[in-house]
């Protein structure tokens, strides 16, 4: 992976997709976030637009994880930031055999003697729209960008404090 | 789909995202779960409260041709590989083949073999993730294991660590390969009608060469594992040729000229259930030979052999209804290109009792078959002289008009097709995914399942998780639609009454 020298031990990451209308929504806070941060040493902001497995790539060797991304869990209005802990983590499920989650991504990584982040926190905005082939976000889940670039930032600098 | 069925599907999605989520009393997000995606069965009883048919709901897409419509088509390549998180290369050489069709030109000698080798590579790549990772919890771990150990850490403990290791070093080197010619694996910028964009360094020939003599030997090490785990089971050999995983169908896929498996360009063949060719076609007569079905009761459309009629879904050899993806293809074939490959294509239908081979389940062995095949084919392109050759692409000048391409995706046969403007703006964009192709025969091992737990309007207990083993046995991809992650369907069954009322919703996360 392309890695900052010295090694970085924040990872900031935005999931999503950005031709599908609000799904690009992880990916526009991590933008704004890299354009806050700039190249603070410490945090390193990644976009990525796969899926699955790939997070194991992305994640292994970094101490801290902040995980961006849309959710429509339909509980709660769009542009709403469902903010989830480490002990909220679903961890690997029973249910869902074929299921590879974070938590399940961490516990593999774990299995196979990687590094895996120590500290995770996810910041998951609820969408409105995300089947719909487009490139702007609905009004709602706009507004949330700005809102959840702070969150991020704030939590960023903070474990990379703590990392010093 | 016109514009009252696509607002009735909309509303319909709508309604059944709203009971998805009212019915989850505690909220788990995870993000890589992503959108909720789930997989929605609709069963249809009879009078006597039987079931009369059943069938997965495939979501579709919203606004791709719109989206598409005045874009030139050069970015159709960029645009599709971008729509799936989860086959995008797949979509990526659609693409570009229908751009080579567009602008009647094709590619260069070495700019072919380029394009091959990234797809190969990718097929690999993908197919090693379904076995491991995807399909690893039923297969390697067991069908009949309990649920908590159905998952990737109790395939990692099945299979060991360093094999484990090994399966995760040997995907990243596979995507490193894809990413040289591409770079990113989600907007690959390869593929350019006429060839590709950039060619192979002579420099960086020997740990490509490295790592296709080591993907051989991967793809040979996944058959034992397969063979030592699976085929010694007796309960599981029991279980892939049992009757409830079975369906007489037709088969199709594409092949070379001595009709062996070809996954980048060659015919489609179609077979029927007693193995008999039923037809051979090339990418730009596909709507001679396929249509689409429409059921009153549902707004899913379901492809069949044209020439055969809509016949329902029925098996047998009046069936119209084919299937695609690694068995499907073995089955469409006489053969493999590559020796490896060869004798395990043999080994295959000696043990599972001659060609074609009905049981759905043996998709997981066929795609074996073609990871060995696909690694060969590596090892084969990188050893060519051509490959380093910097003659990757001619330029095109014909005037664009029609162009359809096509390619055998990991899950099945993929057609891409544009019309543009003189000017190679498009006017016009349709795709049919693997999974389309494959809708008729899942609503048939749907419905199975289904029959086999309701009778006389009584749902026998463990439904939900017999209906999801038939369908996923298919790994039917909703990538392109729902962005979720492939293989993790949260369940939500609707059954209804004669009248098509509702009358009791299943839902499993």
């Amino acid at each position: 992976m392309n890695r900052l020298s010295p090694p970085t031990t924040v990872l900031v990451l935005g999931l999503g997709n950005d031709i599908l209308t609000d799904d690009a929504v992880g990916l526009l806070v991590a933008r704004e976030v890299r354009a806050r941060l700039g190249s603070k040493s410490g945090i390193e902001v990644r976009e990525t637009t796969e899926m699955g497995l790939t997070l194991l790539d992305e994640i292994v060797d970094y101490d801290c994880l902040v995980l961006v991304d849309a959710v429509q869990t339909g509980q709660a209005p769009p542009g709403h930031v469902h903010e989830i802990g480490p002990d909220e983590l679903p961890q690997v499920t029973a249910t869902s055999p074929h299921f590879l989650g974070v938590g399940e991504t961490l516990a593999l990584g774990t299995s196979l003697g990687l590094v895996m982040p120590r500290l995770v926190r996810i910041f998951a905005i609820e969408v409105e729209d995300p089947f719909t082939l487009g490139t702007s976000p609905t009004p709602a889940v706009a507004q949330a960008v700005p809102v959840t670039v702070e969150r991020v930032v704030a939590q960023a600098l903070e474990w990379a404090k703590a990392e010093d | 789909m016109d514009n009252v069925a696509q607002q009735l599907f909309n509303a319909g999605n709508l309604r059944a995202n709203a009971a998805y989520a009212a019915s989850k009393r505690n909220i788990t997000i995870d993000p890589i779960t992503r959108l909720e995606g789930h997989g929605k069965i609709d069963i249809y009883l009879d009078d006597k409260g039987d079931v009369e048919r059943a069938y997965l709901q495939v979501p579709e897409l919203r606004g791709f041709e719109v989206f598409c419509r005045g874009r030139p088509a050069e970015d159709m390549p960029q645009i599709t590989s971008r729509i799936c998180g989860v086959c995008p290369t797949a979509h990526h050489m659609a693409s570009t083949k229908a751009l080579d069709a567009l602008y009647q030109i094709e590619p260069t000698s070495p700019g072919r073999k380029i394009r091959e080798l990234v797809y190969h590579t990718f097929m690999l790549e993908d197919h090693a993730l379904h076995v491991f990772i995807l399909g690893g919890p039923d297969f390697i771990v067991g069908p009949e294991a309990p649920p908590a150990e159905r998952n990737i850490l109790g395939v990692i403990g099945k299979v060991g660590i360093e094999a484990g290791k090994k399966v995760i070093a040997t995907r990243r080197r596979l995507r490193e390969l894809i990413a040289y010619f591409g770079g990113k694996v989600v907007h690959p910028v390869l593929g350019l009608p006429g060839g590709v964009s950039k060619p192979l360094s002579a420099a960086d020939l020997p740990k490509f060469r490295e790592l296709a003599k080591d993907g051989v030997e991967f793809a040979q090490w996944t058959l034992d594992v397969f063979r030592t785990i699976v085929l010694k089971n007796p309960d599981y050999v029991k279980m892939i040729t049992s009757d409830a995983y079975t369906h007489r169908t037709c088969y199709m896929g594409m092949v070379d000229e001595q009709n062996q498996v070809n996954f980048y360009d060659g015919r489609l063949r179609v077979v029927d259930c007693d193995g008999r060719e039923v037809c051979e076609f090339t990418a730009a007569e596909y709507r001679d030979y396929i249509a689409e079905h429409v059921e009153p009761w549902s707004y899913m459309k379901f492809t069949y052999l044209k020439q055969r009629g809509w016949n329902g879904f029925v098996e047998g050899p009046e069936t119209s209804i084919y299937s695609v993806a690694p068995l499907a293809r073995l089955n469409a074939a006489d053969g493999m290109a590559t020796p490896l490959a060869q004798a395990a294509y043999e080994e295959f239908f000696k043990v599972l009792g001659g060609k074609p081979v009905h049981h759905t389940l043996a998709n997981h062995w066929a795609r074996v078959i073609e990871m060995i095949y696909a690694a060969e084919r590596i090892e084969q392109l990188v050893n060519d002289p051509e490959i380093t050759s910097p003659e990757v692409r001619r330029i095109p000048t014909a005037v664009p008009k029609v162009g359809i391409g096509v390619v055998e995706a990991p899950r099945g046969t993929l057609f891409h097709h544009y019309e543009t403007d003189e000017r190679g703006v498009i006017k016009m964009a349709n795709m049919i995914v693997a999974t389309g192709n494959n809708a008729g025969r899942i609503a048939m091992s749907v419905e199975r399942a289904a029959k086999g737990m309701i009778k006389g309007g009584h749902v026998t207990e463990g439904l939900l998780n017999k209906v999801e083993m038939a369908f996923r046995a298919y790994d039917p991809c909703l990538g392109c639609a729902t962005h979720t992650l492939p293989g993790h369907l949260p369940l939500n069954v609707g059954i209804y009454d004669r009248d098509h009322r509702l009358i009791r919703q299943l839902v499993q996360e």
